[in-house]
């Protein structure tokens, strides 16, 4: 009986002590040590903080269905005087949220409802959305705001930007993204050499830098397949067929020669051909490098691409210039002389392989290249890629991390991905796009924010509308032909290289339109993108200030400035005293560099717009860092009517 | 001392309670179990070997004690505990980090839960190797089945209420299983514990009232009757 006795005295003594260990770790928890800590940090302060009572604290978001508790620690949140406080204690950088109103899990992801660090953090078995890291903090902005650019998330906007150039959505799942214009592959086998062709598929990047082409680390065979495949499709759209080359071209004297170039170098420049493409990385960023065109594409080709764009390309955002047959010939003769690969190899003959169709095409479609690029006699590659339209909830037990090494968690995976998608086997097929590692962040933070969350419709910052303009008639067809939307945006319409011109004839005078598309110089002559002179009739140029006057104005842009000297005397006084002005404008080649000069603004600018540019610059164009001086009526009539004087 | 003890003791309030008194002779000790209510079951006589630990290793009595335990925890666990989709996994979260305690609560529950099956099942071996199914203890022998399948049961629609992955997926899986029953009574079985035909707010209340009360009311029920007859048949 002995022994039992001793047994059940320890076994009574060992439960007392389990018993006690839970009230102790209880008394002990990690918060209270916060808290304790805050309230002796704020007792130490030169300003008054109101200590805490001791207790779990929490933000309740009935619309989110959210119970948040890392306030119980983060206890400075809202408190300014915190802000040089070490964490947990320092307040939250000022953002456009209430933490009383979105609550922190929202935005930062983690466990809410924890009292622990660990647990808090979210790093722990059993909680799938562990908190952002800071570089992807911005992926959760994308939960409600789906408008075009987001005040103050900068890598969002620059990773939604890149998956649209990237065309992402070629082949994944993307809500909201739309595929982007990229040229369809009807007649490569009359445009480009297979010399040229296999190189590229092999690495584009080799030969243009700035392509949006990806790579997709083809073998020697699988490039040179494919380039057979894509060289058998000789026809163009809507069946057009290539112009012959004028006499000039096939069979010039050596003297001949030598003035078509000249010319054409002439008329290479004026047209700003490098506005939109760079030569060899130099020069705009819109269209493809033109450094070695003539090694890449046939000289018919270009002479006809040069004649008509969308002849060849429909929808391609390229200007039909309006160059004589003499003027063609030569730009034409100028880029086959000087944009030369000297490097390349002489194109061989070469026999294909007698299956090489069959296997282009399966090549062709295993790598998706119909996502993005269109082939006649085949379908639109449809989604291939993974679903991404909620890839900010997936979890991690459904990545297969392979044998990359890398950090378990979602954000490093997708930048992993982005960065050498290869890393995780073999067998994937996405190519290397070649970002930067910013880039792939970018692209990460934009992807992450889709987590498929149902968030309440209140919440939500609609996608900025899609503009239905589409202008109709002559002026319609000009704009086409032109393609004037390529940097030009017109009631919402167009990609923004230039100026929106949307109140163009509000804002310009008549006779200054017209001279402008006659010699575009430019406002500010440091800037690549200028203005192409189009070398167009003066019957259309007729026709867009036409239709300009009659649309792009604006009545509330009407208005008279007085035109007596005394004005303008007082006007003068502002300019140089009151508002210092001439510290970024020039007048008369005197005063700063930052904003144009404005000797000769009166030839430009209307008064009305003058005057109602003065008053808020912002209205007018938004992001303009010319500053709101918040001029009372009298003084900018009075600086306008001085700024009107100068002729 | 001994004065206040003897005036307790004759005390109308004493006696009310206990009617009968010291058990000093044969007569008072016999009485003092017939009238209590929890040494009535204590057989009349227990043969000496019975008494030994080893014949029964105590795991009857320790699945009682467990079953205490349990009863225990779970009325303070049901303190804190809403049976909705909207609430359950929340309250959880809160009996973990929120709650004095309540995480040991919750873990206390857990294992004893598990440490009852277990024990329950070694209760039956041991049984069955004492041979103490045979007659006259066979019908004791079936309740104690029943009452094995209840603690079966009482794990298994404890498993639903955290309403985490583990416990929809748990469910989904043992009511599809229900669904296997043949004669078209699958359907039905696996529709009368779901109360319609998915996981959802309807399967999480009824594993709730089934787990909190039915059960373990007719557990308790069936324990009395098992115990009763184990003590009239000269057992501990």
């Amino acid at each position: 009986m002995k022994p039992l006795r001793a047994t059940f005295a320890i076994v009574a003594v060992l439960f007392l002590v389990v018993l006690a260990v839970s009230p102790l770790k209880d008394y002990l928890r990690e918060w209270k040590k916060y808290q304790t800590g805050y309230n002796s940090l704020v007792a130490g302060l030169p300003q008054r903080v109101k200590p805490v009572d001791i207790g779990i604290r929490q933000v309740w978001v009935q619309k989110l269905d959210r119970v948040d508790r890392c306030v119980t620690c983060h206890l400075g949140v809202k408190e300014p005087a915190l802000h040089a406080a070490l964490e947990p204690y320092r307040t939250h950088p000022r953002i456009y949220h209430d933490v009383d109103d979105l609550g922190c899990t929202f935005c930062h992801e983690g466990q809410g409802a924890a009292t622990e660090y660990r647990e808090s953090v979210g790093n722990v078995k059993y909680w799938d959305r562990p908190i952002l890291p800071r570089a992807y903090l911005e992926a959760s902005c994308a939960k409600c705001h789906r408008e075009n650019d987001v005040p103050g998330a900068p890598v969002l906007n620059l990773g939604r930007k890149l998956i649209r150039e990237s065309n992402c959505a070629g082949c994944h799942r993307l809500e909201a993204y739309q595929k982007q214009w990229i040229p369809a592959l009807d007649g490569i086998g009359e445009k480009v050499n297979r010399t040229w062709l296999v190189a590229w598929l092999k690495h584009p990047k080799a030969y243009a830098p700035s392509t949006k082409m990806p790579d997709f680390l083809l073998s020697d065979e699988e490039a040179g397949t494919l380039a057979d495949f894509l060289l058998s499709f000789r026809t163009f759209p809507r069946e057009a067929v290539l112009d012959p080359l004028p006499a000039a071209l096939t069979s010039p004297g050596d003297a001949q020669k030598a003035k078509l170039v000249e010319l054409g170098a002439t008329k290479f420049r004026e047209a700003r051909c490098i506005s939109c493409h760079p030569i060899n990385g130099k020069g705009g960023y819109v269209a493809p490098e033109l450094g070695k065109i003539a090694s890449k594409v046939g000289e018919q080709w270009l002479y006809n691409y040069v004649k008509q764009p969308k002849r060849l390309q429909p929808g391609v955002l390229m200007p039909r210039y309006r160059f004589s047959p003499e003027e063609l010939a030569g730009v034409v003769a100028y880029m086959e002389s000087e944009f030369v690969d000297y490097d390349m190899e002489k194109p061989a003959p070469h026999t294909p392989d007698p299956g090489f169709y069959e296997k282009g095409r399966a090549l062709f479609k295993k790598y998706s290249c119909g996502g993005c690029h269109g082939l006649p006699g085949m379908a639109r590659a449809e989604e291939t890629g993974p679903d991404l339209s909620a890839i900010g909830a997936k979890k991690l037990y459904e990545i297969d991390f392979g044998r990359s090494g890398i950090e378990q968690t979602l954000p490093s995976y997708l930048k992993t991905k982005l960065l050498t998608p290869h890393v995780f086997g073999e067998s994937m097929k996405m190519p290397q796009f070649g970002f930067r590692e910013d880039e792939a962040e970018a692209i990460a933070v934009a992807l992450l924010g889709n987590t498929g969350d149902r968030i309440p419709p209140d919440l939500i910052v609609p996608a900025t509308p899609q503009s239905a303009f589409a202008p109709q008639g002559e002026f319609g067809k000009l704009v086409d032909d032109l393609a004037c939307l390529g940097c030009h945006v017109m009631n919402g319409r167009g990609r923004l290289v230039a100026t929106d011109l949307s109140l163009e004839a509000g804002q310009a005078r008549r006779t200054w339109i017209e001279g402008y598309f006659k010699i575009p110089y430019s406002l500010r002559p440091v800037l690549t993108e200028r203005m192409p002179n189009l070398f167009l009739s003066d019957g259309e140029i007729k026709t867009l200030v036409d239709y300009m006057e009659t649309s792009f104005i604006a009545d509330t842009l009407e208005h008279a400035v007085p035109s007596d000297p005394t004005a303008a005397a007082i006007g003068r006084g502002l300019y140089y005293e009151r508002y210092g002005c001439q510290s970024c404008h020039q007048i008369g080649a005197k005063g700063g560099y930052v904003g144009p000069p404005l000797d000769k603004l009166a030839v430009r600018l209307t008064p009305g717009w003058i005057f109602h540019w003065l008053k808020n610059p912002q209205g007018l164009k938004p992001g303009t860092i010319e500053p709101n001086n918040n001029l009372s009526d009298a003084e900018a009539d009075a600086l306008a009517a001085f700024l009107l004087s100068l002729k | 001392m001994r004065e206040t003890f003897r005036a307790i003791t004759r005390s109308q309030a004493w006696r009310s309670v206990f009617r009968h008194g010291l058990p000093l002779s044969n007569r008072t000790r016999a009485e003092a179990v017939f009238y209590n209510f929890f040494l009535h079951v204590h057989p009349a006589k227990v043969r000496r070997r019975s008494l030994k630990f080893t014949y029964t290793w105590g795991l009857g009595g320790l699945s009682a004690g467990l079953f205490i335990v349990l009863v225990a925890s779970g009325a303070l666990l049901m303190l804190y505990y809403r049976p909705s989709v909207q609430q359950a996994y929340g309250d959880m979260k809160d009996l973990q980090f929120v709650v004095s305690s309540g995480q040991f609560l919750r873990n206390m529950h857990r294992w004893a839960a598990h440490a009852m099956v277990a024990m329950v099942f070694l209760h039956m071996l041991r049984v069955f190797y004492t041979g103490s199914y045979r007659p006259p203890k066979e019908f004791n022998w079936v309740i104690g089945v029943v009452l094995f399948v209840f603690t079966v049961l009482l794990s298994y629609t404890g498993y639903l209420l955290p309403w985490d992955q583990l416990a929809y997926w748990g469910i989904s899986v043992g009511t599809n299983m229900a669904r296997s029953v043949p004669f078209g009574l699958g359907e039905r079985i696996s529709f009368l514990l779901l109360g319609g035909n998915i996981v959802g707010e309807n399967a999480l209340v009824r594993f709730y009232v089934l787990h909190c009360f039915v059960l373990p009311v007719a557990a308790m029920v069936l324990m009395g009757i098992h115990f009763w007859r184990v003590r009239k048949d000269g057992g501990v």
